[in-house]
């Protein structure tokens, strides 16, 4: 008795030993993380609730007119408004295109398929300015698209500066993160299930509605919502294939910082942009998930 | 049979619908892909116009604008090679220890510096990059350190959204690694140093290597970061893209984002051997 008290326990021992080696290995980063992205998310919280003026820039205040003006001002809420609708809509769309694709490369077994993995993931590296380049040349005035339609007879069509035109921009920077995110998803599904559920008399159609899809849902979320966030950050497609009149959170952000020289302005949109990409996730997940749990 | 019956007509149904099902499928998977490769297909055609203007069809081809982008964007070039390999080395620095803290020590409190390590990554660029130039600027004022547009903050912002890359995938390359080895080596006399010297980071040299290029690409890539940081006549090369492009479309814009593609196609192809890429770009 008196000797188990006498001598630490060895677990106990190991445990500080622990604590300390992960301590040694963790603070680094985690000094870099809360120097450059804490304190100074922290400093902008901070600031926001100051007030802009226009000879001295900034005075310290603790006032909230900066979210009332946001709220208060149409165009302001418009451009949210714009924002939303331009993410949740090329969130669609990824799921429309990207389901299938993702479905098949998951499915195909070929010696081909690293290849064709390795396409897919290449665009995800390549930076949004360059991925903007193509429609640019598509969209323009003298682009592909409107000398197509000229030639065909119906009117000069352009896409430039139009809420479409984003939309297909930033559709086709998000898909491959669909594609790869869902694929892993079906491979984590057994092949067997389908094949079972089709042996038992389900046409395929029905094998994939009522087994597949179920299944897939809750990485199907991830992936949506990682397209969500993404939309609603976009900055050089709006930029490019917008223009100077199309404006959505991340560009006015920007620009109220860098033309107005607003920074409690610039911050407080920084926050609202943080804050209602929040709320919309965790109530999609909420709304979603939670249902098929109730199911 | 009296069960079939119904069940026949409904087959009957599903199929038919079915027959319709799979081509609506294929006609999606054919504009999902077209949307993602068709505006890299034509940038790489674009370049190779021999006119400043773009029109179509061309008045002729020419491999001259690969030879003339390069001097244009030499400057913003260098300081993205710069910032991506400091950016890159650091991040490995600080990424690869805390990678291997979270993979051996799971608990509560690693759990919650894994989130808030890997928190980079769901928050918008364009407010780290003004959050960081606001606090640059409030530091400054109080001690006077010449922060604000220096080398030193733009590298150590990309080290800020590097290292969640860097921490997934050493993770990634540490989850069907066996503690038996480092435990043989603990019990030898190895010191804890030695041991992930010697025995660890031998075991993950893959991982290792895969999120150093990757940390180098997406500091390569960014651009709304590196917006706030660059002082007056500094560019990193995707803000000398993005500031061409508000002005100009050219054959010449063009090529440098060739040249840009192919980089990085040949960085990931070589990295094929040494990571399943396509679970980490997940």
């Amino acid at each position: 008795m008196t000797l188990a008290a006498a001598t630490p326990l060895p677990s106990d021992r190991r445990e500080k030993g622990h604590l300390a080696a992960a301590s040694a290995l963790l603070t680094p980063a985690t000094a870099v993380v809360a120097v450059m992205l804490v304190a100074p998310l922290l400093l902008l919280l901070r600031m926001s609730f100051n007030r802009f003026d226009p000879t001295k820039l900034m005075v310290e205040a603790a006032t909230a007119e900066n979210y009332t003006r946001f709220f208060g001002d149409a165009y302001y809420t418009d451009v949210m408004i714009t924002t939303v609708v331009v993410a949740l809509s090329s969130t669609a769309f990824c799921l429309l295109f990207g389901f299938p694709i993702a479905y098949r490369l998951a499915r195909w077994q070929s010696r081909w398929k690293n290849a064709v993995m390795l396409l897919m993931v290449l665009p995800l590296f390549v930076s949004s300015t360059v991925r903007s380049i193509g429609w640019m040349v598509l969209f323009s005035h003298g682009g592909v698209i409107n000398l197509a339609a000229t030639s065909l007879g119906l009117g000069t069509m352009t896409l430039m500066q139009t809420t479409t035109g984003v939309i297909i921009g930033i559709i086709s920077i998000n898909l491959p993160y669909m594609i790869l995110t869902l694929q892993s998803v079906v491979e984590g599904i057994d092949e067997n299930l389908e094949q079972a559920a089709e042996s038992l008399g389900a046409a395929p159609a029905r094998a994939f509605w009522r087994i597949v899809w179920p299944m897939a849902l809750p990485g199907t979320m991830i992936a949506a919502v990682l397209c969500f966030i993404l939309a609603m950050n976009a900055f050089a497609t709006p930029v490019l294939i917008g223009g100077p009149r199309f404006h959505m959170m991340a560009p006015l952000l920007y620009w109220e910082f860098t033309a107005n020289n607003n920074w409690p302005f610039a911050s407080a949109l920084a926050l609202i942009l943080m804050t209602t990409t929040l709320v919309m996730t965790v109530l999609a997940n909420k709304l979603i998930l939670g249902r098929q749990a109730r199911a | 049979m009296s069960d079939t019956a119904p069940s026949a007509s409904s087959l009957g149904l599903t199929e038919k619908l079915e027959w319709l099902a799979r081509p609506g499928a294929t006609a999606l998977v054919v504009s999902g892909l077209i949307t993602v490769f068709a505006p890299l297909i034509l940038t790489v055609y674009v370049s190779f116009f021999d006119d400043k203007v773009i029109v179509f069809p061309p008045q002729g081809y020419s491999l001259a604008w690969y030879g003339s982008s390069i001097p244009q964007f030499i400057s913003p070039l260098l300081t993205s090679l710069k910032l991506a390999l400091l950016a890159g080395g650091l991040s490995l620095l600080f990424g690869v220890p805390a990678g291997i803290a979270l993979s051996r020590y799971r608990n509560r409190g690693t759990q919650g510096i894994g989130t808030l390590l890997l928190a980079p990554l769901t928050i918008p660029g364009i407010a780290i990059g003004l959050a960081i130039y606001v606090f640059a600027i409030t530091v400054e004022l109080r001690t006077e350190l010449p922060l604000a547009g220096s080398m030193a903050l733009l590298v150590l912002a990309h080290v800020l959204i590097t290292i969640p890359w860097v921490i997934r995938i050493c993770l990634a390359s540490l989850t069907n690694h066996d503690r038996v080895t480092e435990e043989a080596a603990a019990s030898l006399g190895a010191s804890p140093p030695r041991v992930i010297w010697r025995v660890t980071l031998p075991a993950m040299r893959n991982g290792i290597v895969a999120s150093g290029f990757f940390a180098f690409i997406i500091s390569f890539e960014n651009l709304e970061i590196s917006l706030f940081l660059v002082s007056p006549g500094m560019s990193t090369l995707p803000i000398a893209i993005l500031q061409y492009l508000e002005y100009r479309l050219d054959p010449l814009i063009a090529a440098i984002s060739v040249l840009q593609i192919v980089g990085i196609g040949a960085i990931l192809f070589a990295l094929g051997n040494f990571a399943n890429l396509g679970r980490v770009a997940r």
